[in-house]
């Protein structure tokens, strides 16, 4: 007897969404990806198709990172202080798919650039690469309130990612996205009914639901990755299932967890059988994202090359050989 | 010996003369002055406040004399005789109370005899004994017993101790002739009164509802079932909290808390029922009877029941289905030996209230699904049709009386029930109870407002103000952002009237609790919305329902309006039928025993609900079509 599996028909699927505009679209990118599409659950390719591969994301700050350690120095130490530089390493060094560029330098706390600086820093950094770039403020509302509009405006036509847009602080990036041409991070505090109004609420402004990419907001492996994967999930199988305002692609912004869990960052003489932090950090940060993608993250962002490696191997594997 | 001091309240011209260093609060309630208080004397609510004039006023906690200008009565002692002002704004209003009139279920009392026999739970037997002889030389009381037995089929009767020793000299004045009232209930009947002769005198019962905000009263003859009167006005009880969880706190951490709940409630009553007796030329002596429906925990403080573990896990009630106690033993305004029997509860939660709510429903009667939503400070929401009955409560909290919302108020006079506003000037009219100036809203204006202001873009489905909006209207006030309904010019209070980020983040929660509520219920019962054949909605929150905005703001299910009926007040008349008909008081006790509590509490489908309906209407727009 021929083994039959039994094949799960969905009503509706992932909605498609495109990042980055080239010269004819408006933009300066090389080139355009696009991510969603997909019609059944994470890489089960014979229940329907999985159009796009999940992307890679490295993250870069606009500032030298004080708190990385020192296992990343040896991949970037000479390009901390210039993010262009650090742009270009990630993307011919280290493959990225995407540039996700954090402008840490806004936080009031930390230098308090201005919204001009951080426009010009942007620019630069599309200057240097040719990747479709995703760009997230300091993340304190009320300078990126000032700081996102100011880079939506000089990046105009660039259809950046931009993010991140919260229940409570979503109006002035959402008018931004819409006058400027930019697509949005929806961010929600590990809750599907929060992740669904925010999505109603944006596209209510007249944003297209197709210029939205849901972060569902996550904790690194041993912090609560559970809850975060079973709301990816949730939102996975909504939008299979036909709901509108749970059909977004989902980002997952991995490295930023994992890098300060104690887990990864702990130096080997603290804890001789967790063996060397190296290894250790990079393995946390692939197992994260490794288990994220089965949950149906489209982006997922890291910080380390080697992981970033593996992860990139993983999919490939995934989706059968094709793509990277 | 602690001195006496006087507290003086104007412009009343009342005084209490009260404990030194008794707060102001607490002597404006001896005084018969009811403050505004939310909090139970907390110091949190701030609705209490009043004006020292004169005399040496200190501040609770530190002793200090208290300041100039306004302070809070609940956190002001009066260290000597002092003169206080009230303000009417810290005053509780006349209350406006549903009584059960013509916009209620269309039921007259001939239909409900239809439904249920007369057979009222009291009633007056002449008997005319053999005189003893040699022979029959019985006691008096086996005497009496023996013609009862053949009168009433009831077996045991119970008889107080001053009628007994008073009963040989009742039978002989009345030349053995005699006339027992008589209460049957639960297979016993009490001698109620025993009277020489064949006494023409009437037999009156009472049918009452404790509310957590409100008490009603019917008045009715037993013999014909006709309601001679009916009375309702405010739970005094509500100047020592607004829910039932700050009442039991009281209760319970208070000295002397229980007994002070119970006697405000109490004489509460009594001056509903004294004034029906007074107005319908009746004696009290002639109150054989009264039937009280009411949530769990007023029926505890009504009979003095320590509330305290209704309120901790696991929410256990003292006593869901209490004996029947005598008159004397409340104080109530009846014969001394008049029964008070308290309908039975199906929970902590779930109350005497709701299953007088499903009796006169008929719910248990229909073959299709019937959905009776009770809104108040909890809400209760029941679920069945003949053969299954499901109940779930949640704490709403009180925004739909107007608790927790800074211009909210009870249904009565002043209050802004209506509220309509203009789409593009954003100008704001106004429909208050009694037609006067607004003096605040009631919650049928609260979810008229809510519905408005979302349908104007003033909020947006979360709830937010739009502070982009170009309207004086919306401002940033000392508690964030707010929108001002009515100007200071037109308000009755003298202030804007507002509502402000806060209120509508409260009434979200309420609205949120209900509905997530019903939706749990549908869930456990596996029904979808479009099953319920029909919508009892029970409640005091205004005179009327708006449906349509009830609807537009997620308050209620997306159903077509036809299915909803605004029954009012259905506890007090859900008592009224026990009270009047043995069938009923028995179907009401096994309706309790009958319906299935759900207890929201112990999965986590309720919070899950909740959040999705924290949004307007609903995170689900497929839930609801037509907004």
């Amino acid at each position: 007897m021929v083994f039959m599996p039994i094949v799960e028909k969905y009503r509706s699927k992932v909605q498609e969404v495109v990042l980055g505009a080239t010269r004819a679209q408006g933009g300066t990118r090389d080139f355009t990806v696009t991510v969603g599409g997909e019609a059944a659950l994470p890489f089960l390719h014979y229940e329907g198709q999985i159009p796009h591969r999940p992307l890679i994301g490295m993250e870069i700050w606009d500032t030298a990172p004080a708190d990385w350690p020192a296992c990343f120095a040896p991949y970037f130490a000479d390009s901390f202080r210039d993010p262009a530089v650090w742009a270009q390493r990630c993307v011919s060094g280290y493959g990225a798919d995407l540039v996700v560029l954090h402008l840490k330098s806004a936080d009031p706390d930390l230098l308090d650039t201005s919204p001009e600086h951080c426009a010009a820093v942007v620019s630069k950094v599309l200057n240097a690469v040719g990747c479709p770039l995703v760009v997230l403020g300091c993340g304190k509302p009320e300078k990126d309130n000032l700081v996102l509009p100011a880079v939506a405006e000089a990046a105009a036509g660039e259809n950046l990612l931009l993010g991140l847009a919260e229940q409570n602080n979503y109006k002035s990036l959402t008018a931004a996205a819409i006058v400027y041409k930019h697509t949005l991070i929806a961010q929600s505090p590990i809750d599907i009914n929060i992740c669904k109004q925010l999505n109603i609420l944006i596209t209510e402004m007249n944003l297209p639901a197709g210029r939205i990419v849901i972060d569902p907001t996550t904790a690194a492996l041993g912090y609560g990755l559970e809850y975060g994967y079973s709301i990816m999930e949730r939102v996975r199988i909504g939008a299979l299932q036909g709901d509108a305002m749970l059909s977004m692609p989902m980002i997952g912004n991995i490295g930023a967890e994992v890098w300060r869990t104690r887990e990864a960052t702990a130096p080997a003489e603290e804890n001789p059988g967790w063996g060397e932090q190296h290894d250790r950090g990079i393995l946390w940060e692939a197992t994260t994202a490794a288990a994220l993608l089965q949950a149906g993250l489209d982006i997922v962002v890291l910080r380390h090359p080697e992981a970033v490696r593996l992860i990139r191997q993983n999919i490939t594997e995934l989706m059968g050989g094709r793509g990277v | 010996m602690t001195r006496k001091v006087a507290v003086f309240f104007s412009p009343d011209g009342r005084v209490a003369h009260v404990k030194r260093n008794t707060s102001l609060w607490e002597a404006a309630a001896q005084a018969g002055l009811g403050l505004k208080g939310t909090c139970g004397g907390a110091g949190t609510c701030k609705r209490c406040q009043v004006l020292v004039r004169d005399g040496p006023a200190l501040e609770k906690g530190t002793g200090l004399p208290s300041g100039a200008g306004l302070v809070l009565a609940c956190q002001t002692l009066a260290a000597g005789s002092v003169t206080v002002d009230i303000p009417q704004d810290s005053r509780l209003a006349e209350h406006k109370v549903l009584l059960g009139g013509e916009d209620v279920l269309t039921e007259s009392d001939a239909d409900l005899g239809r439904i249920y026999r007369l057979q009222p739970l009291c009633r007056k037997v002449r008997l005319t004994l053999a005189a003893p002889t040699p022979e029959g030389n019985m006691s008096d009381w086996s005497r009496l017993q023996a013609a009862l037995r053949g009168e009433t089929g009831c077996d045991t009767f119970r008889i107080s101790l001053p009628d007994l020793r008073r009963l040989a000299e009742t039978l002989r004045s009345g030349n053995w002739q005699v006339t027992a009232t008589l209460v049957e209930a639960a297979g016993c009947a009490d001698i109620v009164r025993l009277e020489p002769g064949h006494s023409a005198g009437p037999a009156l019962g009472l049918a009452i509802d404790v509310g957590t905000t409100t008490v009603v009263v019917h008045l009715v003859d037993l013999e014909t079932g006709l309601v001679l009167g009916k009375k309702g006005t405010y739970n005094k009880q509500a100047r020592f909290g607004d829910d039932v969880i700050t009442r039991i706190v009281y209760a319970t951490e208070q000295e002397n808390g229980l007994s002070q709940l119970q006697e405000t409630v109490i004489s509460v009553v009594n001056q509903l029922v004294t004034g029906l007796l007074a107005e319908n030329g009746r004696h009290r002596r002639d109150v054989h009877l009264a039937v009280v429906a009411g949530n769990t925990t007023m029926i505890h403080l009504f009979l003095a029941l320590p509330p305290a573990y209704i309120r901790l896990e696991p929410y256990i009630p003292l006593a869901g289905s209490p004996p029947p106690v005598r008159a004397a033993e409340l104080g109530l305004a009846a014969n001394p030996h008049a029964v008070i029997l308290c309908l039975p509860a199906v929970a902590s939660y779930v109350g005497g209230d709701i299953v007088a709510g499903a009796l006169l429903s008929g719910i248990a009667q229909e073959q299709e699904v019937t959905l009776f939503i009770d809104i108040g400070t909890n809400g209760e929401m029941l679920l069945g049709n003949r053969d299954w009955l499901v109940a779930v409560a949640c704490s709403a909290g009180p925004a739909f009386e107007g608790g927790g919302i800074t211009f909210g108020m009870r249904a009565m006079q002043g209050a802004v029930e209506r509220v309509a506003i203009t789409p593009e000037s954003y100008e704001v009219t106004v429909e208050t109870i009694g037609g006067v100036r607004p003096l605040g809203l009631c919650g049928s204006g609260l979810i008229d407002c809510l519905a408005k202001l979302c349908a104007a873009g003033i909020i947006n489905r979360a709830g937010q103000l739009q502070m982009d909006f170009a309207t004086p209207r919306l401002r940033r006030g000392d508690d964030g952002p707010e929108f001002v309904l009515v100007w200071q010019e037109e308000a009755g209070g003298g202030k804007d009237i507002v509502l402000t980020g806060n209120d509508i983040k409260n009434l979200l929660r309420a609205k949120a609790a209900v509905y997530a509520g019903i939706r749990c219920l549908l869930k456990a019962a596996e029904l979808e919305m479009e099953a319920v054949w029909k919508v009892l909605i029970a409640g005091g929150f205004g005179s009327h329902l708006n449906i349509r905005d009830a609807i537009a703001i997620g308050l209620l299910p997306d159903l077509p309006a036809e299915k909803f009926t605004f029954v009012g007040n259905a506890a007090v008349k859900g008592a009224r039928l026990c009270l009047l008909s043995q069938e009923a008081l028995s179907e009401a006790q096994a309706l309790a025993k009958k319906i299935t509590y759900l207890e929201l509490s112990a999965g986590s489908d309720f919070m899950e609900e909740f959040v999705a309906a924290l949004f307007l209407p609903h995170t689900d727009l497929s839930l609801f079509p037509s907004v």
